[in-house]
């Protein structure tokens, strides 16, 4: 039964892996514009760090694998509301997706004098 | 028009013997007995004509003294008409001091600073409004003081004899019940008929305004009771002024929550409105000591110091879902710690485990009203204590000593390591989540909160307002006066005023009040920055401007997904755009120093530093940083 779950489970990165590796043909710069135009930023903050107060996850650097990004915009768990592709289509959210994997890691907390608590 | 001026000339006829009226109050009031000026007056009227009438001992006066001799410091007004008299004798009689009338520009800034003051200073704050237009500006600050179980002293001007009134707006400002719109979220009012009625019942009210579960109390001040003389004042008397000591829970049931807590594995103690001191604090850790539990601080008062390794507030979700036991302290909520309801399909979950046993200490029960709701979702618990919950901390402590055998002791003991890596864990994750976004502009909210750490880092400091967490999260927090809790209600148009009456209460002490303010919540009534200027209240404010009533925004998309609508036009009626508000301007021009608007967060430092000498000089000083939604 267990193993069964750990296979479950390694397929499943693997198709995500592969998905990830994918080349995704959006546009950073108009996703940018998409993710502004949609207001993600109001939860996710405007490059992706998420949110205080467990608003919004963080989505950058470091995103969700394409599927399960897609899978979760459209078909979201908890309390985010669907993005359907009637209001968002696809090269809309392709572009965004581009825009988010476009952003780079920031500084690491011990390099920051001001988070030295 | 006629009459208008009619009445002008008779004002300004009867101008020269009122000026000399009140030399004579003021003599009369500093060295004559009360029997002398009595008789005084009368002989004065009995002569004259009703124009050169003078009443040297006015009712407001003894008012006067009465409010002196609660302690009450100030008394936050708008000025009215139907209190005319009780705030010219504040002025003249008692010569502005204790109480000192601070000049408010909308009577829910004067509640709101009076519930930012009483938290800060421990004791309450007076407010002066008119029975029915007052009241009603003041009704939603009320409410947040309500739910917050804040004691505020309201009197509310009023004329009750129809007979005596002017005609026109007077009517307009009277009521046959002026406390009725309050009463759903008061603890107690009363409308006084005479003086000896009046002193017993702002005793009262104030006995009970702080007696816990502590909350807002209304005493109407009738016009005409307050502007004749006062009568037979050698009749009157000053009733004592005694404190109710706040109740602890019973002995036997804390025993018994004692004996749960100590055979519970994982333990964990909620603490929400707790305590109202230094001591508080220190018994909440003797507790969380005593038992090796972790401790998750809500935040309706400062229980916790943040850098003990038993404050897990971050942590707080995966504590209650591993609890075995979990203690609530008086939580607001106690029902909202255990379960979620998914937004907007009201799906409801319980984290916490199904057979952990449940205490709660609180004295929410014995004071409930039926029509708002603050009395949030009902939950059934294994123990419920009536108690004030800090006043039932040394013996639920000692009773957890005792309960504690040489074998158990070791148990708890051992529990200690984990909880500290636990809590190194914890403060760490805090700091990796900070540096997301960490240069992004608009300013994160992470790095804000670093920053202005940063500046008020060696200064005594009290953070009297604020919207993120932080702060909580982030900074360490060892004093009662860092923290002073949230609005209560969640009503908008707390946070500018609260802190000024924090500040105020702070002023003496040397300690620093600083505020996040929201933009959406500053515009309720931003008219709070003049008073802080006019009465020199240094208070360090940083904007945290969103442009955004930020929170609706989310609903909208919510709300246009569940319609299956378009999902890119959530920002209509919810932002504060096109023009942006400028918010140093704003401050400038009713005289608090500025700095702003700052978007580049390497400025925000500097400009900090800058406000906070013009604080420490004693005034007040506004920083506008345009920042993330949260």
């Amino acid at each position: 039964m267990m193993s069964r779950f750990i296979f479950t489970l390694l397929f499943i990165f693997a198709v995500a892996t592969a998905f990830a590796q994918e080349k995704i043909s959006g546009s950073p710069e108009r996703g940018y514009q998409s993710y502004m135009k949609y207001q993600c930023y109001t939860c996710h903050g405007t490059v992706g760090q998420g949110a205080d107060r467990g608003t919004g996850p963080k989505l950058a650097p470091y995103p969700l694998p394409w599927p399960a990004f897609e899978q979760q915009v459209r078909r979201p768990r908890q309390d985010m509301p669907p993005y359907r592709k009637e209001f968002v289509s696809d090269q809309e959210l392709t572009d965004m997706y581009a825009y988010i994997s476009s952003l780079k890691p920031g500084p690491e907390a011990k390099d920051i004098s001001l988070l030295n608590f | 028009m006629a009459k208008d001026a009619f009445d002008r000339r008779a004002f300004l006829k009867g101008a020269a013997a009122s000026a000399a009226a009140v030399i004579g109050t003021q003599l009369a009031a500093s060295s004559a007995p009360a029997a002398q000026t009595e008789s005084q007056g009368a002989a004065t009227n009995e002569a004259a004509q009703p124009r050169d009438r003078i009443i040297l001992r006015p009712g407001s006066d003894f008012m006067v003294d009465v409010i002196k001799a609660t302690g009450i410091d100030y008394i936050a007004s708008n000025p009215g008409s139907s209190f005319r008299s009780l705030h010219e004798s504040i002025v003249n009689y008692g010569g502005n001091k204790k109480p000192e009338f601070l000049t408010c520009m909308h009577e829910e800034s004067s509640v709101a600073m009076a519930h930012g003051y009483a938290k800060a200073a421990g004791k309450p704050m007076g407010v002066l409004a008119h029975g029915t237009v007052g009241l009603q500006h003041a009704a939603m600050a009320v409410y947040n003081a309500w739910c917050d179980r804040v004691p505020v002293m309201i009197f509310a001007g009023n004329f009750l004899d129809a007979d005596k009134r002017r005609p026109g707006v007077e009517w307009y400002h009277c009521v046959q019940d002026p406390a009725l719109i309050l009463r759903d979220f008061t603890k107690w009012d009363d409308q006084p008929v005479s003086l000896q009625h009046f002193a017993e019942s702002v005793m009262r009210a104030y006995k009970m305004a702080l007696t816990p579960p502590m909350g807002p109390v209304v005493i109407t001040v009738d016009g005409d009771l307050a502007e004749e003389t006062a009568h037979d004042e050698k009749k009157l008397r000053m009733p004592k002024l005694t404190r109710t000591i706040p109740p602890q829970g019973d002995s036997g049931a804390l025993a018994e929550a004692a004996k749960m807590l100590v055979a519970a594995e994982r333990p964990v103690i909620l603490a929400d409105r707790v305590a109202r001191s230094q001591d508080g604090m220190k018994q909440l850790v003797e507790l969380a000591e005593a038992l090796n539990a972790p401790v998750a601080d809500i935040g309706g008062r400062m229980n916790m110091p943040t850098n003990h390794y038993l404050c897990r507030s971050g942590d707080r979700r995966a504590l209650v879902g591993g609890a075995d036991a979990i203690l609530m302290l008086e939580v607001a909520d106690p029902w909202g710690q255990l379960f979620t309801i998914s937004d907007p399909h009201h799906e409801y979950r319980r984290f916490a485990k199904p057979d952990a046993k449940l205490i709660h200490i609180s004295l929410g029960d014995t004071l409930t009203k039926s029509n708002y709701q603050d009395a949030q979702r009902f939950l059934p618990v294994d123990l419920a204590i009536s108690g004030d919950a800090q006043a039932s901390l040394p013996a639920l402590t000692e009773a957890v000593k005792s309960a504690v055998g040489l074998t158990r002791r070791a148990t708890l003991a051992d529990r200690g390591g984990k909880l500290r890596d636990d809590y190194k864990r914890m403060k760490e994750r805090a700091r990796q989540t900070a540096t997301l976004g960490w240069d992004a502009m608009p300013v994160s909210t992470a790095r804000l909160s670093a920053t202005l750490w940063n500046t008020i880092k060696n200064e005594k400091w009290c953070m009297a307002v604020s919207g993120m967490q932080w702060n909580r999260t982030l900074w360490p927090a060892t004093e009662y006066y860092n923290f002073i809790g949230g609005s209560g209600g969640a009503g908008v148009g707390y946070g500018a005023p609260a802190a000024v009456g924090a500040a105020l209460a702070n002023r003496d002490k040397g300690i620093i009040t600083i505020s996040f303010e929201g933009d959406g919540d500053l515009m309720y009534a931003p008219g709070v920055l003049w008073t802080a200027a006019h009465h020199k209240i240094p208070l360090l404010m940083v904007m945290h401007n969103n442009r955004a009533y930020h929170q609706e925004v989310m609903h909208l998309q919510k709300m246009a997904a569940l319609h299956n609508r378009r999902m890119d036009q959530a920002s209509i009626g919810t932002t504060i755009e096109n023009p942006n508000i400028d918010f140093a301007k704003l401050a400038q021009s009713m005289g608090v120093y500025s700095e702003g608007p700052i978007t580049n967060p390497s400025a925000v430092g500097s400009a900090l530093s800058k406000a906070l000498a013009v604080v420490k000089r004693g005034e007040p000083a506004l920083v506008d940083v345009v920042c993330q939604g949260r």
